[in-house]
């Protein structure tokens, strides 16, 4: 670290020097690892693939043509990638709404003294440590159409064998399942982390005026953990905005048939991400690809500042 | 108090089950899928398809790189969205905000839109086919970054950070003695959502390895490859690789989650 | 204070720092595969593939002869492994010594030349002899000048069926009277319908369409690209033929709706939900390792419409590989007369080496699996009246566009007509 010597007190002559030296720049020599690695890795790619979209660009030829903004037009164009963006949408709604409010009725309960506290709390975080292959191949087993477990459980009240994968609707909400399954326990937890930092003494003088654990949830964790909700809400939405791994292996692992990465043989769950994907990855079409990307990116930013503004007003509205 | 248990006993099953499941059906043949009803418990072949997990890919060294590879990460990960997370909370310094709105502004960036210049950047590197290839970019992350600033703002008093500099700490002094032990909860959950989400991590791992030196996961698709898929050959291996982390979870679970108990600001 | 720190973040930490430790131990060393090796050295050869190959039993033996060279296999999911190979043959980087190619994608790669190691230049245009004249074709680069893959296997095709649902279905069930009863497709699928008709409990008449489709399209003498690279899928009769007769499996409800190499399709065949399937030679391995419980009640008939190749391999050396000649030497070892034949006889994948069509030991090989039926006889039939059929670059894209028609049909969410109109769409946009 650069920022070593400078921790070392001397206490010798010019120490004012050395503190105001320290004040000054350890800040940024604090931050610098965050940013030094983001710009290998993560701005340079970016800036790149900028680059490569205004190309015809396949990784099969040597070629690469300047085609100034013709992806682009094509991609505004192309019905699949509405459809893709329409269906990140739906999914993203069906599992991050449920999944968020349910994360932080879970960290209430939690929240508390309980026998089997420290089992109950990793049990939660079960889900998590399952890998999306494993996930997928578990719940498109769970969501088999003719040997499903849950269809056999939906056949008890009269229902017919749904043939999840096929649907539209019944699809995206077989995807909300699996990531909600996978990250509610996740967001509870990181909620509970934030609740910690709650003083008690809050709970206490509101159950001695007798409020109810709902109201004390409603108007005393809510607004104190209001940062780690931003937090939540806006980083769930960023992954939301990605899912690419769960429509894949979706696609490969149910009966659909077609290529997986056109998400179901109608596209019906094809996701922006596994959108990119198809283009980039099968077709070798990185103009384009790369051009989707960027249109994503930028779907991904208004999505997110959407709900950036919306978390903020909404808690603000409850106090 | 008896609805909270009840509760929380029944989202435990949910988060337990599917796990439980996939246990079953490793411990089985692949016909006893189509049984209707489905079977519930576990059979008798799951040291056998375990085996079969063995010979089919190289699971040991898989095992191996994935411990490797995220163990790295977690620690550097903690240790660098701390020392992060303590300048945006609790330094002053020319183009804080603006620095972590870029910060949180790099989360959006699709993961996906840098794979090839990613990938031509380590061939470039010569890292294809190493355990560097996955830690390098991963060592620090704006998820980690902002956790951590969001974490310290709230829980570290101030107070204590001016006591400090009163005592005649240096900056890195104060992170040292009075950040670190003030984040640990935090820290610790931060460390274990990284290490398990660097162990899940599927596409990039797909990518950049070569398949004679994989990871878990890429073992593991490995293991339903071909032109058939093979489920219970698939979930053995998953059983197989979640073990590690459930041992973790055995083993630390307690301090982890006791670590989160303590609460923040009794410090 | 730091003893706190410690108490705390231990766990997590030592476990970690053990393993960050090990990490530049393991880091640093692992890139075996591009040791370079000096004469006499140990060479590790690494082997890319997209399913079991039956090659296990052959490195072992090969290592006999060949001491110094270990065999590392590698397989990948079919889609991945390609999709892999076409991204490290672009970086340069990743790529095995020996990487196995689909023939949907062998077009692909021949069209790279410079990517390969033209396998010429290791005596291997002496096995040009050995093989059939289209295979060998298929492995030559766009101008015939180079060699730069050799055959595994053919896809000969011909249809497997299931005697027990045949005969709960009022059908005949020996494998003469079967063959009898569908020599065109039109046959095929009015037999489907007396099965359909016959109502038997949880089975359909066949699969899905997908693969029956890919059969036929492969029957005809042009299939989906014209001789000079361009795509015919709007223009050549077969091919909308093809996809008429396979909707009308759909629209007669015979299929299973189970599309092929998902996993409830493997199921599928443990539970006996479809009764006939096409049945290129390799398909043979799949079932008996997907329906082990059924052995005895499968059985191979002749394919409706002729005959035609469906899938089967060339195995390719990418020019990025250290140690090209050893490379090409354990090709030469794993394509070989002797060895094809071995891997028949466990894998059930067919050779692509004529003069083993008429020896003995294929022409009376026999699977107890299959009512003993004389596989070797069947495919070697299959695979001598074959006639190739030109096969373009973009061949895995067309398909998976196809297939996806087939699948809108099958799932109710188009009619025919609509599905084609989006296929021929989407066909379009491919380049």
């Amino acid at each position: 670290m650069s920022t070593l010597p400078l921790s070392v007190p001397t206490r010798r002559r010019r120490r004012s020097v050395r503190h105001t030296l320290d004040v000054r720049v350890s800040p940024y020599a604090y931050v610098a690892p965050f940013f030094l690695l983001f710009c290998a890795f993560g701005l340079f790619p970016l800036i790149y693939t900028a680059w490569v979209s205004l190309h015809d660009w396949t990784l099969l030829s040597e070629e690469h043509t300047f085609v100034g903004a013709k992806n682009f037009q094509t991609l505004l164009a192309d019905g699949y990638f509405w459809n893709a963006t329409f269906n990140t949408l739906s999914i993203g709604v069906l599992s991050t709404v449920p999944q968020l409010l349910l994360a932080v009725w879970l960290a209430h309960l939690l929240n508390r003294r309980l026998r089997f506290q420290t089992l109950l709390r990793i049990s939660m975080l079960l889900p998590n440590v399952t890998s999306v292959v494993a996930v997928v191949v578990i719940f498109s087993q769970l969501f088999g159409r003719d040997f499903g477990l849950i269809n056999w459980v939906l056949s008890w009240f009269g229902i017919g064998n749904i043939d999840w994968a096929a649907g539209t609707a019944t699809s995206h909400i077989a995807l909300a399942v699996m990531i909600m399954w996978r990250w509610t326990g996740y967001n509870a937890l990181i909620f509970l982390a934030a609740m910690q930092a709650v003083p008690r003494e809050l709970y206490e003088a509101a159950t001695l005026d007798g409020a109810s654990s709902f109201t004390q949830l409603r108007r005393i964790t809510i607004p104190m953990i209001r940062p780690t909700i931003i937090f939540v809400v806006i980083v769930s939405t960023i992954g939301a905005m990605q899912i690419i791994a769960e429509p894949l292996l979706f696609g490969q692992s149910s009966g659909a048939g077609g290529g997986a990465a056109s998400g179901g043989p109608d596209r019906q769950y094809q996701t922006l991400a596994l959108f990119v994907y198809e283009q980039g990855f099968t077709k070798f079409d990185f103009g384009y690809a790369s051009a989707a990307s960027w249109l994503m990116f930028l779907v991904v930013v208004a999505v997110a500042g959407i709900n950036f503004l919306i978390s903020r007003r909404v808690k603000g509205g409850t106090t | 108090m008896r609805l909270r248990y009840l509760t929380l006993i029944a989202v435990a099953f949910f988060s337990a089950f599917p796990l439980y499941y996939s246990v079953v059906v490793a411990s089985r043949h692949n016909s006893a899928l189509a049984e209707v009803p489905p079977p519930l418990l576990p059979g008798g072949n799951f040291l056998a398809n375990v085996s079969r997990v063995f010979d089919t890919v190289p699971f040991g060294l898989a095992l191996l790189n994935s411990v490797i590879v995220a163990g790295s990460i977690a620690v550097a990960v903690m240790f660098f969205s701390t020392l992060a997370g303590f300048a945006f909370a609790k330094l002053r310094f020319r183009g804080r905000n603006a620095m972590l709105v870029i910060t949180v502004a790099t989360m959006m960036v699709p993961a996906q839109l840098g794979i090839i210049p990613l990938y031509l950047l380590m061939v470039k590197l010569e890292w294809t086919g190493t355990d560097y290839a996955l830690i390098v970019p991963a060592l620090v992350n704006a998820f980690g970054v902002f956790f951590m600033t969001q974490y310290l703002t709230r829980a570290l008093p101030d107070e204590l950070l001016e006591a400090g500099r009163v005592d005649g700490c240096t900056t890195w002094g104060l992170f040292w003695h009075v950040v670190l032990p003030a984040a640990r909860p935090a820290a610790a959950v931060l460390g274990m959502l990284t290490f398990m989400s660097a162990w899940n991590d599927y596409f990039w791992p797909l990518v950049v390895l070569n398949p004679d030196n994989p990871t878990v996961q890429v073992a593991l698709s490995t293991l339903a490859s071909g032109y058939v898929n093979d489920y219970v050959l698939g979930l053995a291996g998953t059983a197989v690789g979640v073990l590690p982390l459930v041992a973790v979870f055995a083993l630390f679970g307690r301090q982890i989650i006791g670590g989160i108990m303590q609460g923040a600001v009794k410090g | 204070m730091t003893p706190r720190i410690r108490r705390l973040a231990v766990p997590v930490l030592t476990a970690s720092l053990l393993a960050l430790a090990t990490a530049c131990g393991s880091g640093g060393g692992s890139p075996a595969t591009e040791a370079s090796a000096k004469p006499g050295e140990k060479i590790k050869l690494s082997v890319g593939l997209f399913g079991d190959f039956g090659f296990k039993p052959l490195y072992e033996e090969y290592k006999k002869t060949h001491p110094n060279i270990e065999v590392v296999e590698a397989v990948t999911q079919f889609n991945d492994h390609h999709n892999n190979l076409v991204k490290r043959l672009a970086t340069n980087a990743g790529a095995g010594d020996v990487e196995a190619v689909e023939v949907g994608y062998v077009s692909t790669f021949t069209s790279q030349p410079g990517k390969f190691v033209d396998l010429k230049q290791y005596g291997l245009d002496k096995r040009q002899g050995d093989y059939l004249d289209w295979k060998w074709q298929q492995g030559l680069s766009k101008d015939g000048q180079q060699l730069l893959g050799l055959g595994t296997d053919v896809g000969g095709l011909a249809m497997c069926y299931r005697k027990d649902l045949f005969k709960k279905a009022g059908l005949p069930s020996g494998r003469t009277e079967v063959s009898a009863l569908w020599p065109t497709w039109e046959q095929y699928i009015e037999t489907g319908k007396k099965f359909g008709a016959a109502k038997v409990a949880d089975a359909k008449f066949v699969d899905s369409p997908g693969e029956i489709f890919r059969a036929m399209v492969n029957q005809a003498p042009v299939g989906l690209y014209d001789a000079q690279d361009k795509i015919i899928v709007d223009s050549n009769p077969d091919v909308k033929k093809a996809w008429d007769l396979s909707n009308q499996l759909t629209q007669e409800g015979l299929t299973a709706k189970l599309a092929a190499f998902t996993p409830p399709w493997n199921t599928g065949f443990a539970k006996g939900s479809f009764a006939t399937i096409i049945c290129p030679a390799w398909m043979t391995g799949f079932i008996q390792e997907q329906a082990k419980d059924a052995s005895g009640k499968w059985d191979i008939a002749t394919v409706p419409g002729g005959s035609g190749n469906s899938g089967g391999s060339h195995l390719m050396v990418p020019k990025q590989s250290k140690h090209p000649k050893e490379a090409a030497e354990l090709i030469d070892f794993l394509t070989s007369k002797e060895n094809q034949a071995k891997v028949f006889k466990e894998e059930g994948t067919f050779p692509s080496i004529p003069a083993l069509y008429d020896d003995p030991s294929i022409q009376n090989f026999t699977k107890p699996f299959f009512g003993d039926a004389p596989i070797g006889k069947i495919y070697s039939d299959a695979a001598k009246a074959l006639k190739p059929q030109h096969l373009g670059p973009k061949e895995a894209d067309v398909r998976v566009a196809i297939g996806n028609g087939l699948g809108r049909v099958e799932q109710g969410k188009q009619t025919p007509e609509e599905a084609w109109a989006q296929v021929l769409q989407d066909v379009q946009k491919i380049r």
